[in-house]
């Protein structure tokens, strides 16, 4: 294995290095950047869903108090999709000048029709965004097995039928998106200080936008407050803040408010399906069924990932029907797991509605229908997760049956008594999560014993500084606060984005190379001031120790000989080019990197515990136990947090969470944290991590897996507390009174 | 925000005597968590401010035998931790507890409270042009309408009223002091607020030249409670709110003088006149609360999407009722 057999500091849990730094203040996010002479800038937006611009005057605005510069996003004629297109720009002294500005631009429109329901796009006559299709849905892929309708429900013990939804939701990173944007003199140089999880993307997209060298762009995003992946570069904020900054010779901070936040910064799509399941009588699937549709907004993006259904779960027939609604509403981007969530919540609740009919216990209708290992999968590698799929979820169930002490708690649907019923429901989930480069990460050792390590990867919250202190002070002896890191500065050379939970995975061997680059440069350079050979030299916590005579010299005493050269190191994985050679070595780099060094592969499971008051249709949900494979594990701490950040996540995405559009006016009514809900520290279950340390297989991502089941979880254990299924999402008082009321 | 002048009196009649005597030009500002939001959205676009800061006879507080009063600027934070108010008015520390957040409490203030705008997420949109702002009917009607009004009749704009201090000082007969530019007079809080239909009407009577300077609670040997069914425990606005005050009740006495008066299910606080004629004179038992509780939904006309309000009406009431008598919260598990 190429990572340190033992292992001191990795795997253990380390608390974030600049966790005080964000709890203070101190850590600066590009939203506290504030340069010299630095103006404001707000952009006019399309008020309407769907608009033709007859004409646009900016002369006015242009004299208004305190404007120094005005940039015009559209053209005269442009149809426009989506209330919260960008129309034009403005740069001022300050924001409320720049507001003020805004409303002095003058906009003709035509206003055209509009869809933004998923109800009234399903069955409208007319198209109402872009393209050549005679209406809004788009048929997006249908699936039949083999005989499918004649035999796939034949014989089974039973059959049910749901219809299960969740609505859009918006990514409402914390920190907006936006930047602030600074020219040099004579506006050949650009620096940006980005909320962006691509920091060397960010910079690449504007050099090619201005036409300037890549040389000449440099992007900072040093702390960041959420992406979720709607933030892979500049955005439309991003050209226009560095319009207007040349424009005024002046710096620009252009960060996106509240509502623009929620309307125009990204959105998980829709998803709702008519799921037919059908099974034995000890609960194994024969049949899984669905017609499904969901929306991306006015982009043409997949809604639910239909060749992933059904999820997680293997059955011998399957048929899927999947059509895309495009509305009238911003377009989907990435968010965390992206299609996941949804395909979870429409098969884990068909599979315990069937495990209801069949009075099958859910967590043996789960073990019942794991998929099989498969060896073969991947380059026949023993420790690829399909080879071990079936393993890992046995394992993770048994672990988690015993941590929430299901045999006690559980209980049949519907059978618990009270006014406030409390229930328990269970989910599984899967995510890929490998990376590579390239990452070069530089380390550099100096006289005076510090260690510095450097690369232009992002932390967007991940604690990504400590992962790479960890394994730098595991290589050198040391303790990760001893190891100064810098990130987030394209200066550093290339990284890759932060998405798909890859940061990890794809930043991880870089560093161990780099490190062990360092090391041996290190030694090498001391060597002769020390009497020894470099051979003979090893590093042991805080000394090196000469193996031949076992002298012992501190880091510091062996740092000091090293004069006023300090040593530096690059380390970057995989080599480039080299991976994919169709030679011998190129397999055997295949393997280091795909099989031990990184991995790709995960599974989870989680079980939440919900009380449901029966006479107000309130639901809280009291408990989630998460049990987590995540390959080799860097930060214990880190990981931990990064599951109990998802499961808050999908706490908030079952209950809470809904973007609600205005059907006479094609605006979205909650574009704030008033009505659009997000639950406090009060709403939040106490949470239970298990993570399973499998370091054979090397590290994978852990950043999105853990937000994928929690949703359906819950959903699972208000049917558990009811005995009724709430069939949409967010589970709101007036759904679960509405659920209860037609039972009776 | 629209560019405003900024004056800070000191006297109550100096304060007034700066507002024009028609709403939009002048406004008062407290502690502004209301005023400022609805500036930076360009709802409110007065060019003259007038801080009551500076007005220190709005922060005095004084307990007597029979009532208590309470200065307009007090915070809502004060109002919930003071001691004769938990004592005497039990439902109005309640609901001051539960208002928002920290934040908003420490900022917010009675006077504020009460004269806050309504929530209306169609009101609150800049590129809306609902009925209260000139259009020619209300956007909810046949639109969004899941927090709005149940109690419609006779509605031209289905806002529900904000305040969930209003609910409670009503059910406990609270009466305000008003500042007019001629003088002062008293309202009964039962009084104070209306239905708005234009431009031209806040949610409350007041002249837009007059100031709250204190509300009065009796002291009367009253128990009262409020209850809030919340969608979130975290900062959140109820989804229905149930204030109920009344004399006796305890162990299985009857109670008396019933005030029962509901929050965030019409355009004003709503009396629950019905509720409060079946539960007059009779002891407070699960089964009268629950009657009563039915009672108080009778004559709603929910919309398109409220209908489930009804329920949490009922609920609202009897949970009230049953926390007043000192009953033990049978919900609570
Ligand atoms: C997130 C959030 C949650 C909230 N939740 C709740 C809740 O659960 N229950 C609830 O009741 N409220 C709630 N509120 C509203 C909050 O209580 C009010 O914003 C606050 O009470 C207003 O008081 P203020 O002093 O800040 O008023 P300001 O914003 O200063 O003024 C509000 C209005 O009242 C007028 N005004 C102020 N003082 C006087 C006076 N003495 N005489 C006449 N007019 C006056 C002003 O001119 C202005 O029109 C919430 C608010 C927010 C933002």
């Amino acid at each position: 294995m190429p990572w340190p057999q033992t292992r001191r500091i990795i795997g253990t849990k380390v608390q974030r290095l600049d966790g005080p730094d964000k709890a203070t203040g101190r850590a600066k996010y590009s939203f506290d950047i504030n340069r010299p002479g630095m103006l404001h800038a707000r952009m006019l937006r399309c008020p309407h869903a769907h608009a033709r611009v007859k004409s646009i005057d900016v002369s006015q605005a242009e004299k208004a108090p305190g404007v120094r510069a005005v940039h015009t996003i559209v053209k005269p004629d442009a149809e426009l999709y989506w209330a919260g297109a960008e129309i034009a720009a403005v740069a001022a002294d300050t924001e409320e000048h720049a507001e003020d500005a805004l409303r002095a631009i003058r906009v003709d429109y035509q206003e055209l029709p509009h869809l933004v329901k998923e109800s009234e796009a399903l069955t409208a006559k007319r198209r109402t965004v872009s393209g050549n299709a005679m209406t809004n849905v788009e048929a997006a892929g249908d699936f039949a097995t083999a005989n499918f309708d004649q035999q796939a429900y034949q014989g089974a013990a039973a059959t049910v039928e749901g219809t299960y939804g969740v609505p859009i939701i918006s990514h409402q990173c914390l920190e907006s998106h936006g930047l602030v944007a600074e020219w040099n003199q004579d506006a050949t140089e650009l620096t940006v200080w980005a909320s962006t999880q691509a920091v060397p993307n960010t910079a690449n997209q504007l050099a090619q936008y201005f036409k300037l060298p890549a040389t000449r762009v440099k992007c900072i995003t040093h702390y960041m407050g959420g992406g979720f992946g709607s933030k892979f570069g500049p955005d439309i904020q991003g050209t226009v803040a560095a319009e207007l900054a040349r424009k005024a010779r002046a710096p620009v901070k252009l960060m996106l408010d509240r509502a623009e936040e929620v309307t125009c910064g990204g959105q998980r799509p829709s998803a709702f399906g008519t799921v037919k399941v059908a099974g034995d009588n000890q609960g194994r699937l024969q049949a899984f069924e669905v017609d499904c549709y969901g929306s991306p907004g006015i982009g043409g993006a997949a809604t639910v990932n239909f060749n992933l259904l059904p999820y997680v779960y293997s059955a011998p027939n399957v048929k899927r029907k999947h059509s895309r609604l495009r509305m009238n509403v911003q377009t989907a981007r990435a968010m965390r797991a992206p299609g996941h969530p949804q395909n979870c919540l429409l098969t884990e609740q068909a599979l315990d509605d069937l495990a209801a009919r069949l009075n099958v216990n859910p967590l043996d209708m789960r073990l019942r229908n794991l998929p099989a290992n498969d060896p073969n999968a991947v380059d026949n590698a023993p420790t690829s997760f399909l080879a071990l799929r079936n393993t890992i979820y046995t394992r993770e169930i048994d672990i988690i049956k015993k941590m929430c002490n299901w045999e006690q708690r559980w209980h049949a649907p519907g059978k618990g008594g009270g006014v406030v019923k409390t229930g328990l429901g269970v989910a599984l989930h899967t995510w890929g999560g490998g990376g590579r480069g390239p990452n070069p990460t530089k380390v550099t050792i100096s006289a005076d014993g510090s260690v510095l390590a450097q690369s232009s990867s992002q932390d967007l919250g991940t604690a990504q500084r400590t992962v790479t202190a960890i394994i730098v002070a595991e290589v050198l002896g040391l303790q990760p606060r001893d190891i100064t890191v810098q990130l987030g500065d394209s200066v550093h050379g290339p990284s890759t984005p932060s998405g798909g939970s890859t940061t990890c995975p794809g930043t991880s061997p870089a560093i161990l190379k780099a490190a062990e680059a360092a090391r041996s440069a290190f030694l090498a350079e001391i060597a002769p001031r020390l009497n020894a050979q470099a051979g003979d030299l090893t590093i042991e916590p805080g000394v090196i120790v000469n193996r031949t005579n076992n002298q012992r010299t501190p880091w510091r005493q062996a740092c000091a000989r090293l004069g006023m050269n300090p040593v530096q190191a690059t380390g970057d994985w995989p080599p480039p080019g080299q991976l994919n050679a169709m030679t011998p070595a190129g397999a055997a780099l295949r393997r280091e990197w795909q099989q031990t060094l990184t991995n790709q592969g995960v599974g989870g499971i989680q079980v939440a515990e919900v009380k449901v008051d029966t006479e107000t249709g309130v639901v809280r949900c009291t408990h989630v136990w998460a049990v987590q494979d995540c390959g080799m594990i860097i930060n214990k701490q880190g990981c931990e947090s990064q599951v109990a950040g998802g499961v808050i996540m999908g706490v908030n995405y079952a209950l809470f969470e809904e973007c609600i559009y205005d059907r006479a006016t094609g605006r979205m009514v909650n574009p704030d944290m008033e009505f659009y809900k997000l639950g406090g520290i009060q709403d939040m279950p106490q949470i239970h991590v298990h993570m399973m340390d499998m370091p054979e297989r090397g590290v994978i991502g852990i950043g999105e897996p853990p937000t994928i089941s929690t949703a359906a979880a819950i959903a699972n254990a208000i049917h558990n507390a009811l005995g009724v299924r709430v069939p949409q999402a967010p589970y709101t008082p007036e759904h679960v009174l509405a659920a209860l009321a037609n039972r009776r | 925000m629209k560019n405003f002048t900024y004056f800070r009196p000191t006297s109550p009649e100096q304060a007034v005597g700066l507002l024009e005597a028609r709403w939009g030009n002048t406004e008062l500002l407290a502690g502004g968590t209301d005023l400022l939001d609805l500036q930076k959205e360009y709802i409110a676009q007065p060019s003259r401010i007038v801080s009551l800061a500076g007005v220190a006879q709005l922060n005095n507080v004084s307990i007597g035998d029979r009532a208590i009063t309470l200065g307009a600027g007090m915070t809502i934070a004060a109002v919930a931790a003071h001691a004769s108010v938990r004592q005497h008015a039990a439902a109005l520390a309640q609901a001051a507890a539960e208002v928002g957040a920290p934040q908003i409490r420490n900022m917010g203030t009675l006077g504020g409270n009460l004269c806050q705008r309504n929530r209306c997420w169609y009101f609150r949109d800049e590129h809306t042009n609902c009925l209260l702002k000139g259009g020619p009917r209300c956007n909810a009607l046949d639109g969004e309408n899941k927090y709005h009004a149940v109690f419609t009749a006779g509605h031209r704009c289905v806002i529900v009223h904000p305040s969930t201090l209003a609910p409670a000082l009503i059910a406990l007969g609270a009466s305000a002091d008003v500042q007019a530019p001629n003088g002062r007079r008293t309202v009964e809080l039962a009084k104070f607020f209306r239905a708005p239909t234009g431009p031209a009407e806040r949610e409350h009577t007041l002249a837009a030249n007059e100031l709250v300077l204190s509300v009065t609670i009796p002291i009367a040997g009253t128990r009262s409670a409020s209850y809030e069914v919340r969608h979130k425990q975290a900062y959140d606005w109820p989804l229905v709110q149930a204030a109920v005050a009344f004399q006796g009740g305890q162990n299985g006495a009857k109670a008396t003088g019933v005030r029962i008066v509901l929050g965030h299910v019409a355009p004003t606080p709503y009396i629950a006149e019905a509720a409060q004629r079946a539960l007059d004179n009779r002891a407070i038992t699960e089964a009268s609360a629950t009657a009563a509780g039915r009672a108080a939904a009778e004559g709603a006309k929910p919309l398109s999407q409220n209908g489930y309000k009804l329920r949490l009406i009922e609920v609202a009431v009897k949970r009230a009722l049953l926390l007043a008598s000192g009953a033990k919260p049978y919900w609570e598990v």
